[in-house]
């Protein structure tokens, strides 16, 4: 599993910095415990599993507005939960593809959800401190059924 | 250099990114058309001439890989040049679109030069 805790820190670090313009401050205890907004997707393919985004409500106001170009204040909630979707879809995408560059995989369109879904124990998570607040995002991969688990090397 | 440009994708704000990429990029005076998904664009295509479709990939009714199949089969529309922007890198992806028409492929995340020298290429000539 450690190769997918690097590979998911790598991926929120590039997708952070290319398109939202936005260097992470480090690692974080987890979300601040006040309002967030969780976005949720699946994978099928090789691998599958589902992948779940959190962030602080403040946070995910600051990345939308540097997304849009736009002030904080000025964008819609709309607009916030649209972003914390893409954002959501590009770290997995991002995160996937590092770890299976040549094996086929879909993603499902991530929708926001009210909580988070709950997954394996042998879930990997990552959470990171921004200027405005945390995200947190958490990748389940499940295991093949009909070969080793080890087949892919985490 | 101005173009005539298609932004297909089912994500408005990622439409509005891209644009507003573009239009950054030394783009200035280009023209923008926006579609959700394939259908829609295929709709546009057929009222609007455009220089250059930038189309994601997983999109409801008419995803990207069969967006591109009807475009190449159509004999008025094939000759677009097709850039995909996508956040799957798998090879085996790439090569299939690419088998299928698609001029350019450009992985999400992208820096704004990424972009920028990726439609270069695709529309063959540096922009002032």
């Amino acid at each position: 599993m450690l190769e997918v805790d690097r590979v998911l820190r790598e991926s929120v670090d590039e997708v952070l910095e290319k398109m939202f313009f936005i260097r992470s401050l480090g690692d974080s205890a987890g979300a601040s415990g006040g309002p967030e907004l969780i976005a949720h997707l699946t994978f099928e393919g090789r691998p599958a599993g589902s992948f779940t985004l959190r962030a602080d409500v403040s946070a995910a106001r600051s990345i939308t507005a540097d997304f849009l170009g736009a002030e904080d204040v000025d964008v819609a909630d709309e607009q916030v939960g649209e972003v914390i979707c893409e954002l959501a879809n590009m770290i997995c995408g991002s995160a996937l593809s590092r770890i299976e560059s040549d094996f086929d995989f879909r993603l499902t369109s991530p929708v926001l959800v009210p909580a988070p879904p709950a997954v394996r124990r042998a879930a990997v998570s990552r959470a990171i401190e921004l200027f405005n607040g945390a995200i947190a995002v958490t990748m389940n991969i499940e295991e093949p059924a009909c070969s080793p688990a080890a087949e892919y090397a985490f | 250099m101005a173009y005539r440009v298609l932004i297909v994708d089912d994500s408005a704000v990622m439409r509005t990114f891209v644009q507003r990429v573009i239009e950054l990029s030394g783009f200035e005076g280009s023209v923008y058309f926006q579609a959700s998904n394939g259908r829609e664009a295929l709709e546009v295509l057929r009222k609007e001439w455009v220089d250059v479709v930038l189309t994601d990939i997983n999109m409801p009714e008419v995803d990207g890989e069969e967006f591109i199949r009807r475009l190449a089969a159509d004999d008025m529309l094939k000759s677009i040049p097709v850039v995909v922007m996508s956040t799957d890198a798998t090879i085996s992806r790439i090569d299939r679109l690419r088998a299928l028409g698609a001029r350019g492929y450009i992985t999400k995340p992208f820096r704004p030069e990424d972009l920028r020298a990726e439609l270069e290429r695709t529309l063959g000539a540096p922009c002032a």
